[in-house]
């Protein structure tokens, strides 16, 4: 192997050059990626949000009952989550970008469009269909970009970028303006410009690198080791990597401790890696360069000789649904969202029964909403300090937020509202970052687009579900204070999954080792 | 008919020199105005309370330990109005009963339309019931009624239920744009809304629909020359 490495070395010089300046770009087109992902969370949300200032709008002009008009805003936000199966499939054919492209195109293809609109059937295929499917391309694209471009700061990433929809709340009253000014469909009209602003940045969603030649993965391999030279840890790491023996059994052990990436590997029949070497390399703090170099690293081991097997996975995927992971992170996502979605409907509302004036309301909605935003950030940075795994915070946040919400029966003043407000924003935007990095962790980067695809799925019935029942909870009962519970027992009930995961891993195992 | 009795109650003396309650009334009723002394005044031996109308004196007034009333019927628009007891002494004092019809609100902001579209104003008046509604549309300082049967192409007046009224404004044009007034009629008399039109072109919105997407037209020429540019160099590496 001498001379092979001293070729290597020779290679090195030109090498390094590239590969530094490759590594800035990667830097920043990840930070491209996450600009983009929190231009769609602004926009997207903005728009969800906004639609029920156009609801009165629609409803005095195009006719119909409050019920047919709400029936837009029902279609365009659940197919928001209903249509991320679907996009999946288009998204691993297509790549992100282009299905980005798409999304762009449907959003303000379907703004266009409603300006025409002269009845609310017409209006729930332009508004509902259209945008619906384009924010579900839109979100799916972005989001599972993000996760292949961040790899160690993912958390905070998402975070960032979710934080986006705390600036929605310009988005309202610029909405009204707009409508006071211009109408609805001339709001609309500027809606569609708007949201076309989201081709140029869905052109930031720049592939990764296709698989380097066999000859070259070599040098990426030399490459990658060379430079991890002040890193004994990973030297050791490149030294040992040879044996094609080295056990997948290993590195699916180390499942529990380490960032879901690695499972990437399960899949794969060649592993001749070692992955505790990689799992050093990741847990330093270190920037996108080094995740970077890691994933040279690692997609450069993927091409070696031994047993390799292209990703045929099959076009529609449905082994998310027979893997118990899946079912535990689908059944905690449900629930959360139930658990989100419904106080904030109705926390308003809430108010206003107990006499506060609505202008005293709309400071509790913001409030939470910075509030929201902030800790989602704190939550993103402190997920990605790898203190434990990032699915005992996911945990610890949605049992607080549970206890909180069965609490605010007991808040009737202003002030305790207030309270329960920050309370519930806090625990909120801490759950909320987490819930695309806890679905890494537990599945990893290459099959996250069907994962995603049907984890949104299943959100999306909730999220159908989740307003009318608090509305039938509401007439029932006659008072807010079941919504409040409802949400609570909800958030409660998420977390109960998590504690399965040890053993479903411990499943998923056994069966691989079959 | 028999009517419920009303009674309306002020406290003369209490706040400043005069008071003043609002009654509004839907339609005919019989009605009990009473102004009572405040303690304070409770030495006057002979304390001298007048009721009017306007200018004219009202005479029958029951007068009780230290409340003067009247009893009124009102059943048409002569019988609203301002109905004033005064206490006289060093000061005047006195208390102002209005009895008026119901008000009809309007719409502050105006209704933005588009040339050749529909616009529908509506106009509701839910405590009280109107028993006819009447739409007016201002040319210049007059304000002419809406027949919706002669001109059936361009106006259609719909009452959506005994409350509410719609006046549907089909083929827009700049003409149309301006003051619309809704009229309830009301057992006791009228009362208006006034709702403003504001009519488009679709120019209006048009300019900054293209200017924003000039602006993502430039971005994405930006981002495809950058990523040739990333790429050329790349090659050249």
């Amino acid at each position: 192997s001498f001379p092979g490495e001293r070729k290597e070395e020779e290679l090195e010089a030109p090498a390094g050059e590239k590969s530094s300046g490759m590594e800035a770009a990667a830097g920043g087109w990840a930070w491209g990626v996450v600009f983009h992902f929190f231009l769609v969370n602004v926009l997207v949300m903005g728009m969800l949000k906004t639609f029920g200032i156009f609801f009165v709008a629609f409803q005095e002009e195009v006719g119909g009952s409050s019920e047919q008009v709400s029936w837009i805003g029902s279609i365009m936000s659940s197919l928001r989550f209903l249509g991320a199966p679907l996009v999946a499939v288009v998204c691993r054919r297509l790549g992100e970008r282009p299905t980005s492209i798409i999304g762009a195109g449907l959003v303000g293809g379907g703004c266009l469009l409603s300006t025409q609109a002269t009845s609310v059937p017409f209006l729930c295929v332009s508004m509902g269909l259209l945008l619906g499917m384009g924010f579900a391309c839109l979100y799916q694209a972005a989001a599972v970009m993000t996760a292949k471009r961040c790899r160690t700061r993912l958390a905070f990433s998402n975070a960032i970028a979710r934080s986006g929809m705390g600036l929605t709340f310009l988005i309202a009253p610029f909405t009204q303006l707009l409508i006071d000014f211009y109408g609805w469909q001339g709001t609309l009209l500027i809606f569609g410009g708007i949201m076309l602003n989201l081709v140029p940045s869905s052109m930031l969603l720049r592939p990764l690198r296709a698989r380097p030649p066999q000859r070259s993965s070599a040098k990426n391999r030399a490459r990658g080791c060379l430079m991890a030279k002040e890193d004994p840890e990973t030297l050791d790491g490149c030294l040992d990597e040879t044996s094609p023996g080295e056990t997948q059994l290993r590195s699916a052990q180390d499942l529990p401790t380490t960032e879901g990436v690695m499972t990437v590997h399960g899949r794969d029949v060649s592993g001749p890696v070692n992955m505790s070497a990689l799992e050093g390399f990741e847990k330093r703090p270190m920037d996108n360069r080094s995740s970077e170099i890691a994933t040279e690293a690692k997609r450069s081991y993927k091409s070696l000789p031994a047993t390799e097997k292209e990703n045929s996975q099959p076009l529609l995927d449905f082994s998310p649904l027979k893997d118990p992971v899946f079912g535990i992170f689908t059944w905690s996502f449900l629930f959360s969202h139930l658990a989100y979605f419904v106080p904030i409907f109705h926390l308003v509302a809430r108010a206003r029964t107990l006499g506060i004036s609505s202008m005293d309301a709309s400071y509790l909605i913001s409030v939470a909403g910075i509030t929201e935003t902030l800790s989602q950030l704190l939550s993103g940075w402190v997920a990605d300090q790898n203190w434990t795994k990032k699915y005992h915070y996911h945990v610890a946040y949605l049992v607080l937020g549970g206890v909180t919400n069965l609490l605010c029966p007991l808040a009737t003043t202003f002030p305790l509202l207030m309270t329960y407000a920050v309370a519930f924003a806090v625990f909120c935007g801490g759950f909320m970052a987490l819930v695309l990095p806890v679905l890494v962790d537990l599945v990893g980067v290459q099959k996250l687009h069907s994962y995603l695809g049907f984890a949104a799925f299943f959100a999306g019935i909730a999220a159908i579900g989740g307003p009318p029942l608090a509305g039938w909870l509401y007439d029932y009962t006659q008072t807010y204070v079941c919504s409040f519970l409802f949400a609570g027992a909800c958030a409660l009930i998420s977390p109960i999954s998590f504690f399965f995961e040890p053993s479903a891993q411990k499943w998923k195992l056994k069966k691989a080792n079959l | 008919k028999k009517f419920h009795k009303q009674f309306y109650k002020l406290l003369l003396g209490v706040s400043g020199t005069s008071m003043e309650k609002n009654i509004t009334l839907g339609s005919a009723a019989r009605i009990e105005l009473s102004c009572k002394l405040d303690n304070k005044y409770s030495h006057l031996k002979s304390p001298q309370v007048t009721w009017k109308r306007g200018n004219e004196t009202i005479g029958h007034i029951s007068k009780t330990k230290n409340s003067w009333s009247i009893q009124l019927k009102i059943l048409d628009n002569s019988n609203l109005g301002s109905y004033s007891c005064t206490l006289k002494g060093e000061e005047e004092i006195s208390a102002v009963f209005n009895l008026q019809v119901p008000k009809i609100g309007g719409k502050e902001k105006p209704i933005v339309s588009y040339e050749g579209d529909t616009a529908v104003m509506i106009c509701e008046s839910l405590d009280y019931t109107p028993i006819a509604w009447t739409w007016y549309m201002t040319n210049g300082s007059e304000q002419i009624a809406i027949n919706d049967s002669l001109l059936a192409d361009k106006y259609a007046i719909n009452r959506i239920s005994a409350n509410v009224t719609h006046l549907k404004i089909l083929k827009l044009t700049k003409e149309d744009d301006g003051v619309y007034w809704c009229e309830a009629a009301f057992e006791l008399g009228k009362s208006k809304g006034k709702l403003k039109l504001k009519v488009l072109s679709f120019m209006v919105p048009l300019k900054p629909f293209l200017a924003i997407v000039a602006e993502a037209v430039i971005l994405v020429t930006i981002v495809f020359l950058y990523e040739i540019y990333s790429k050329k160099k790349e090659k050249h590496a």
